[in-house]
C-alpha cells in the first residue's frame, strides 16, 4: 500500500514532476492532433469517393468500353443482393463555353442520372438541383429567362450600396422553375453564399427570399420565359464553372447563367481502338456538380448516356464485312463501367467476384455471338469493391497517416526522455527517503515500484489532460484558424481555396484517445525504469547517510 | 536465564574505499536478552553505527551471523547479497531480512530521518502500511491509524498529528521517529545516537521516554558515544578497534 501511497504523494508535492507532466500531456495532444486531423482527412477522403461510387464497379479500364453490358445488367438486376445496376460511359473531351475563348480539357461522363442519383450520392452535390428540385435533367432543354412579374405589385430596386434605383416588377422565373424554387423557400434553403447584386439587393428590401445561381435576365423587362433551341443539358464539375475562394464559398460569374450555352467536342474510338474524326456537341448547362474531391469537380462533366454513346459510336450496329460490304452481324452496345448498388447485407467482395465470373461465363454463352475484338475486351472485365477501385487514392493517405503518426510518435519519445531524468532527478534527491522506506521494511522492489508507478502516474496524468487539450484543440481548429486569421492574414494555414474540403477535420475519434493514453502510459512508464532500478538499487545504510 | 532475543557471532565488516580496506568490525560477538537494555559505546568511527546497522538488518556483514530468536538473519556468507537491487525479493534470505525489518525491529536515528512531505500521522502510520496489501489496507486503516494516534500520543504529541516535520523541534521529531518505530510493536528497538542531535533538556527528556518504554519490556538496543547517557542502560558495551567488550 505504500507504494501507491507514496507515488500519489510525491506525484503531489514534487513541482518537477509537473515538468514531465506538462511535457506528456503537449507530446499526447501532438500526436492525437495528427491522428485526428490525418485520420478525419482519410474518413472525408473514404466518405466523398464513396459517395460519388456505387458498392461494386464493373470496369475493363480501357477507352473502348466492354460490350454486353445490357445483358449483364438484365441478368444481374434479377439476382436479390442487387438493388441497381447502371451503365456509365467515361470519354475525354474539349468543353468550350459559347462566345468566349475558354476552353477545358475535360473527362466526359455519360450516365442515366436518375439510376445514377439512386445508386450513389451524386444528387446532394448537384446546386441547382438542391435549390431548384426536378429541375435538372440531362435532356434537351432551353435556357430558363429570369423575367418579371407584371400582373403583381411593383416593388422597390436598389443597388448593392442600399440606394434607391427605382420601383419596378417583382423578378419571377419560367413556372416550372418558379415553383421548385418556391418548394425550396418553403423547406428554408438559402444559399449563403450568394454575391451582393441589384437582384439580392432587391430581394432583400422587398423581404423576398433570394434568387440563388445565376439566370439571364429576359430582354425588354419582360415575362420569365424558356429561350433558345433545345440541346441536351450538360452537369459540370463546380470547379470549372464557379471559382473557390478562400473561405470555402463559391464564387459564379454572371457570365455562365444556367442554361447557357456550351461545347464539348469529342474523339469516338471504335470496337477495335481506332481513333475517328472529332464531333461537336452543343449543350446546355443545366447543373453543377460537387463531389468534394478536387480532381474530379475540376475535370469532369456529365452527359446522357446514351447521348454519350451515341456520339462515340458506341452504341448498337450493324457488323460490315469491309471487303465486301455486306452486313454480317450487329456491333453490341459498349460502356466503360458499370455501377452496382447491392443490398446492405451482402458481402460486396464476395458478391464482386460472383458478378466477374458472371461477366466472363459471357464468353461461353451461346447467347452471343462474339468476335476476337469483343473477346479482348470482355476478358478484360472485372468487378471491384469501390475501396478496391479507389485505392488508388486512399492507400497512399492511409500510408501518409501512418507514416505522420509514426513520425510525431518518434519526436514523442523526447517526453519519455524526460520522464526519465526527471525521476532520476527526484530519486536522487529522495535518496534520504528511500533509505528510511528501507529501514522500516521497504523492499527494493517496492522502493523501485514506487518510481514505477510515479512514471505511470506522469504517463496517466499527463495523456489525460494531453486528450483533453488535443481533443478541444482538433474540435475547435477551424475556429483557432479563423482567430488566426483575424489576428494576422498570413498565419492562414488551410486555404480552402485550395484544399477540397471545406473545413479541417475536427472529429476525434475514440480509439485514437485510448491508443494516444495507452502509448503515453506504457512510454512514461518505461521512461521511469532507470530511475526506478536506480532506487531499488540503493544501499539502505548509504542511503541513509546521503546528504 | 532465558534465551537470548539476539545473538551476534564473529560479526566481521570491512569497507573498500578506493585502494584501502577499512576493516571496520573484527568479530564482534554479543547477545541481548529480551527485556534488555544494552548500551554499545565507542569513539567516533569505531563501527558502532555500522555494528548497529548489521544488529538490525540493514547492512551485511562479511563474516559472522545474526540470530534473531535462534533464526539466522542472513544468508551464509557465499549466498549473500552485499548490494542490493530491484531484484532482491528473489532470494528468500533477503525476503526474510525485510521481514524481519518490517516486524521484528524497529529503528531509530540521530538524524530522525522522518519523510518531509508526510505529516506526523502519516509518517508513524507508513510503517504500517509497509507489508500490508493495498487490498488489504481499507480493513486495516483503521486500526493502523488508531494505533498511530495512541502511540503519538503516548510520546505526547497528540496535538501534533497533523504537522508536517519542518513545524516540529529536534526532540518532537525523535518523539514521533520512536512512535514510528514503535507502531507495529517491534521485538527490539535500535536506537543510533537518539539523543546525538537534542539539547540536554530534550536529551534527558527522550531518555526517560526509552526508559519508560524498556521499563515496560521493550528491549532497546541503543548506540551512544556519551557515558552519561549510555550509565542509564542495563548493561553497557565498549567498541575498540572492532571488538566489542565491557565498558
Amino acid at each position: 500500500m505504500y507504494k501507491l501511497f507514496l507515488t500519489l504523494r510525491y506525484l503531489r508535492k514534487r513541482r518537477i514532476a509537473y515538468f514531465a507532466i506538462a511535457a506528456v500531456m503537449l507530446c499526447t495532444a501532438m500526436v492525437l492532433i495528427v491522428m485526428s486531423v490525418m485520420g478525419g482527412f482519410l474518413d472525408q477522403l473514404k466518405n466523398k469517393a464513396r459517395g460519388m461510387l456505387g458498392d461494386i464497379i464493373v470496369d475493363n479500364r480501357s477507352y473502348s468500353g466492354f460490350p454486353l453490358y445490357e445483358a449483364f445488367i438484365g441478368d444481374v438486376s434479377a439476382w436479390p443482393e442487387i438493388v441497381r445496376a447502371t451503365p456509365v460511359i467515361y470519354s475525354f473531351g474539349l468543353l468550350n463555353f459559347q462566345g468566349t475563348p475558354r476552353t477545358h480539357t475535360v473527362r466526359v461522363v455519360g450516365l442515366n442520372l436518375d439510376e445514377v442519383c439512386e445508386i450513389t450520392e451524386f444528387r446532394k452535390g448537384l446546386y441547382y438541383e438542391t435549390y431548384y428540385p426536378g429541375t435538372t435533367h440531362l435532356g434537351e432543354q432551353k435556357q430558363p429567362l429570369l423575367g418579371f412579374d407584371l400582373r403583381g405589385e411593383l416593388i422597390e430596386w436598389r443597388d448593392p450600396t442600399g440606394r434607391l434605383i427605382g420601383h419596378g416588377p417583382r423578378p419571377l422565373l419560367p413556372p416550372d422553375y418558379q415553383a421548385a424554387l418556391e418548394e425550396s423557400w418553403a423547406a428554408g434553403l438559402v444559399d449563403g453564399d450568394l454575391p451582393e447584386s441589384d437582384l439580392t439587393h432587391t430581394c432583400r428590401a422587398a423581404k423576398l427570399p433570394l434568387i440563388p445561381g445565376e439566370h439571364e435576365l429576359v430582354t425588354g423587362a419582360g415575362p420569365p420565359e424558356m429561350a433558345g433551341d433545345a440541346y441536351p443539358g450538360l452537369i459540370i464539375g463546380r470547379d470549372i464553372i464557379a471559382q473557390r475562394q478562400p473561405d470555402g464559398s463559391y464564387k459564379r460569374s454572371w457570365q455562365y447563367p444556367r442554361g447557357c450555352l456550351l461545347t464539348v467536342t469529342l474523339l469516338p474510338v471504335s470496337e477495335s481502338g481506332s481513333v475517328d474524326i472529332p464531333i461537336k456537341q452543343p449543350l446546355r448547362y443545366a447543373d453543377d456538380s460537387r463531389t468534394g474531391i478536387y480532381e474530379i469537380d475540376s475535370q469532369h462533366v456529365y452527359c446522357g448516356f446514351g447521348l454519350l454513346q451515341k456520339l462515340l459510336q458506341m452504341g448498337t450496329a450493324e457488323r460490315v464485312d469491309p471487303e465486301t460490304g455486306e452486313v454480317i452481324g450487329t456491333i453490341p452496345a459498349r460502356c466503360s463501367q458499370i455501377q452496382i448498388k447491392i443490398r446492405p447485407d451482402a458481402d460486396p467482395y464476395a458478391l464482386a467476384r460472383r458478378l466477374e465470373e458472371h461477366y466472363q461465363s459471357f464468353l461461353e454463352d451461346p447467347r452471343f455471338e462474339l468476335r476476337p475484338d469483343d473477346i479482348a475486351l470482355i476478358t478484360n472485365v472485372d468487378a471491384m469493391t469501390w475501396e478496391q477501385s479507389q485505392a488508388h487514392i486512399i492507400g497512399p493517405v492511409e500510408k501518409e497517416r501512418i507514416l505522420m503518426t509514426i513520425l510525431f510518435a518518434i519526436i514523442s519519445l523526447v517526453a519519455a526522455l524526460l520522464v526519465l531524468c526527471i525521476l532520476y532527478m527526484i530519486v536522487l534527491q529522495k535518496t534520504r527517503d528511500i533509505g528510511i522506506i528501507k529501514s522500516i521494511g521497504g523492499s527494493s522492489g517496492g522502493v523501485a515500484l514506487i518510481f514505477v508507478f510515479y512514471g505511470a502516474a506522469v504517463g496517466i496524468v499527463g495523456s489525460l489532460l494531453g486528450v483533453v487539450l488535443g481533443y478541444y484543440f482538433v474540435t475547435y481548429i477551424n475556429e483557432i484558424q479563423t482567430f488566426l486569421m483575424s489576428v494576422n492574414p498570413a498565419w492562414q494555414v488551410w486555404d480552402r481555396a485550395v484544399y477540397s474540403f471545406d473545413e479541417i477535420p475536427n472529429s476525434v475519434r475514440t480509439e485514437d484517445m485510448v491508443v494516444v493514453i495507452l502509448a503515453a502510459i506504457i512510454v512514461s512508464t518505461i521512461g521511469s525504469l532507470a530511475a526506478a532500478w536506480r532506487a531499488g538499487g540503493m544501499q539502505p545504510v548509504e542511503a541513509l547517510r546521503y546528504e | 536465564m532465558s534465551d537470548p532475543l539476539l545473538v551476534a557471532e564473529g560479526i566481521h565488516k570491512t569497507y573498500h574505499m578506493g585502494r584501502v580496506n577499512l576493516h571496520v568490525l573484527r568479530g564482534c560477538d554479543m547477545q541481548v536478552q529480551p527485556g534488555e537494555f544494552v548500551a554499545i559505546m565507542g569513539k567516533s568511527g569505531s563501527g558502532k553505527s555500522t555494528l548497529l546497522h548489521i544488529l538490525g538488518a540493514l547492512d551485511v556483514p562479511q563474516e559472522g551471523q545474526v540470530r534473531f530468536g535462534g533464526a539466522p538473519i542472513f544468508a551464509p556468507p557465499r549466498r549473500r547479497w552485499f548490494y542490493a537491487t530491484a531484484l532482491d525479493v528473489c532470494s528468500a534470505y533477503e525476503r526474510r531480512r525485510i521481514q524481519f525489518r518490517r516486524f521484528a525491529f524497529g529503528f531509530v536515528f540521530q538524524s530522525y530521518h522522518l519523510l518531509p512531505e508526510l505529516n506526523v500521522l502519516e509518517n508513524v502510520r507508513l510503517a504500517r502500511m509497509v507489508g500490508t496489501s493495498t487490498l488489504a489496507w481499507p480493513g486495516r486503516r483503521h486500526d493502523a491509524c488508531s494505533d498511530a494516534a495512541a502511540i503519538l500520543e503516548h510520546v505526547g504529541l497528540g496535538a501534533r498529528l497533523k504537522h508536517r516535520p519542518s513545524e516540529l523541534s529536534g526532540g518532537e521529531r525523535q518523539r514521533v521517529a520512536i512512535a514510528r518505530a514503535l507502531v507495529h510493536h517491534p521485538k527490539i528497538l535500535f536506537a543510533d545516537e537518539p539523543t546525538g542531535n537534542l539539547d540536554a533538556q530534550a536529551g534527558a527528556d527522550l531518555m526517560s521516554l526509552l526508559k519508560e518504554l524498556h521499563g515496560s519490556g521493550q528491549t532497546i538496543v541503543m548506540v551512544t558515544h556519551d557515558p552519561g547517557i549510555a550509565t542509564q542502560a542495563d548493561r553497557t558495551l565498549l567498541l575498540r578497534d572492532g571488538r566489542l567488550g565491557p565498558a
